[in-house]
């Protein structure tokens, strides 16, 4: 029993840890990460913000897809400075992946790297399917066109 | 997988490395409130820009913008060259929404009062009440703010907008969650929020109940208003049309509030389950004719439009500026017509403008400058026939640009 409250605690602590991790954009670092080239397996790109209720929809489907496919990963960018809401809200619904957030750097100017396209409406996914292809899609997505989009829609 | 390692551990760094304390430049911020992004640590933060202008009846332009918990109001007499000290409007502190969408704003009561109100965010995630408070000296001097709505739960109540009718009424129109709670208590289905309106006929002293103005606006748009030639206010909003069409809707308000008339306004037909964050704007010619722009996502490209609201659809719809373009607002002077946006060139954001002198028939464009930095939405405001653009940015502070 010891020993189980120990790993318990310990997992605890690392899981805290995690969430806490988030890293800032600039305009340098959102052109790298948004870099078809970069992205060898199929990957979601997840744009969001606290105050977008359909973001949060995304995010579970997402969080879901990708713990039930090894396959799969995910990267969340809050399109918003770091703040206890941005970490409370993806440990709220469990999200895993890298978590980015807005640095200091002009916001449009980040926006324009991650995406010329994106013009603020959010949720905004970006997949990309490992192969060096990318697609961007605006509002709220269901399972099978994530899939489709990731090109995983003829995978098993 | 190791490249992002390397790109985060590198990007890590950069955020140690920025923490430091800057140096002094060229580049520093010259107005106070842009200075509020600095803490004791010399971390530097995102500052909320949202800030209001408008030129009172001699001619002084007022300007609020946020500092920390407070709303501190600016005044020039030389159109922005120079500015005072500011005068506190809140003297308790209180949290501010101060973003684009969301920011203070500025009007004149016609017994001579100045009126400021703002979004007040409470503890839960998007929630909020609309406060407002008056100055009877001229901006010097504020009364403790009052919430001007009756219904205090703790759901939104945000993204305020203020006008004053021909007959000297206030009017205060807000996205109001109501209705959805309701729904979602209740497991109905309900599309959006819902926009409501409290009246004071007073000068902004109280406020009558506020009275619904429509079921199913879109959450976090800003909303437009203007005051008709018949001196009623029209507002122009975000709307979700069935299923999930965010266009606009346009009402004529009654002076107890509720609508006259609600119409749809714009035809784009963007389905979209998601927060376009990106309201209109709208301007009232001598004659009548109603300008406005906007922005939506058509053939499956977002743009900014300008068009002419009319009861048989919109007349003129045009693009207006680059694929980039952002933010529009419009105003009217006399019978010249002015639109501004601004538009991300892949370095820098530039501020652009229109002018009309016939109309709304042809427009003749103008570059009026540029932020390396984050700004605010531009906006357009008037003083007599005279048309100005007031721009807030990051690293330049307030900028207030004259129309020729």
């Amino acid at each position: 029993m010891k020993r189980f409250v120990l790993i318990s605690l310990l997992l605890v602590c690392a899981t805290s840890a995690f969430a806490a991790a988030f890293v800032a954009l600039d305009r340098k670092s959102a052109r790298m990460l948004t870099d078809e080239a970069t992205h060898t397996v199929p990957t979601i790109v997840a744009l969001w913000s606290t105050d977008c209720p359909h973001c949060k929809k995304n995010l579970g489907l997402f969080a879901d897809m990708v713990k039930a496919d090894a396959r799969l990963r995910l990267i969340t960018v809050a399109v918003e400075p770091l703040s206890a809401e941005v970490s409370a809200s993806l440990d709220r619904i469990r999200v895993p992946g890298v978590r980015y957030v807005y640095g200091a750097d002009a916001p449009e100017a980040i926006a324009f790297a991650l995406d010329p396209k994106w013009r603020g409406e959010l949720p905004r996914t970006l997949f990309f399917d490992g192969h060096g292809n990318r697609i961007a899609i605006s509002g709220a997505v269901d399972r099978a066109s994530t899939r489709k989009s990731l090109g995983l829609a003829d995978r098993r | 997988m190791t490249h992002l390692r390397t790109l985060g551990a590198a990007v890590a760094l950069a955020i140690v490395l920025s923490s430091l304390p800057e140096p002094a430049s060229a580049a520093e911020p010259k107005d106070k409130a842009t200075m509020a992004g600095m803490t004791a640590m010399g971390k530097k933060l995102r500052v909320e820009l949202g800030s209001s202008a408008a030129f009172a009846r001699d001619g002084q332009l007022l300007a609020v913008a946020k500092q920390g918990d407070h709303l501190l109001l600016y005044r020039s007499g030389d159109q922005g060259a120079n500015w005072s000290p500011p005068a506190i409007v809140n003297a308790r502190p209180e949290a501010i929404s101060g973003d684009g969408e969301n920011r203070p704003k500025i009007a004149f009561t016609q017994d001579g009062g100045v009126l400021v109100s703002w979004t007040k965010p409470l503890g839960k995630p998007n929630t909020g009440e609309v406060r407002l408070a008056r100055s009877d000296d001229g901006g010097a001097s504020f009364t403790p703010p009052i919430t001007v709505h009756r219904d205090r739960q703790e759901i939104t109540h945000r993204f305020e907008t203020m006008v004053v009718g021909g007959d000297g009424r206030i009017y205060l129109v807000w996205i109001d969650k109501r209705d959805l709670e309701s729904a979602k208590a209740t497991k109905k289905p309900y599309r959006g929020a819902a926009i409501y309106a409290a009246v004071s006929d007073d000068g902004g002293r109280s406020f009558k109940p506020e009275v619904k103005v429509a079921d199913h606006s879109c959450e976090c748009c800003r909303i437009a208003t203007a005051v008709d030639t018949d001196g009623a206010p029209l507002i122009l909003w975000r709307h979700v049309f069935e299923p999930n069409e965010r266009d606009h809707a346009l009402a004529k308000l009654k002076t107890d509030g509720t609508p006259a008339s609600v119409e749809r306004a714009t035809f784009d037909r963007w389905k979209v389950d998601g927060c376009p964050h990106h309201g209109p704007a709208l301007a009232v010619a001598p004659d009548g004719t109603r300008h406005a722009v906007w922005f939506n996502q058509k053939g499956g490209e977002g743009r900014a439009f300008y068009g002419r609201l009319t009861a048989g659809g919109i007349v003129g719809q045009r693009f207006v500026g680059g694929e980039q373009a952002a933010r529009a607002d419009i105003a009217i002077a006399g019978h010249r017509i002015g639109i501004l946006w601004k538009e991300f060139d892949g370095e820098r954001t530039q501020l652009h403008a229109e002018i009309s002198e016939d109309g709304g028939a042809s427009f003749k464009r103008l570059a009026l400058g540029a932020a390396s930095g984050a700004s605010d939405h531009p906006r357009a405001i008037t003083s007599g026939k005279d048309l100005f653009a007031y721009w807030r940015t990051e690293l330049e502070g307030m900028r207030v640009f004259r129309l020729p």
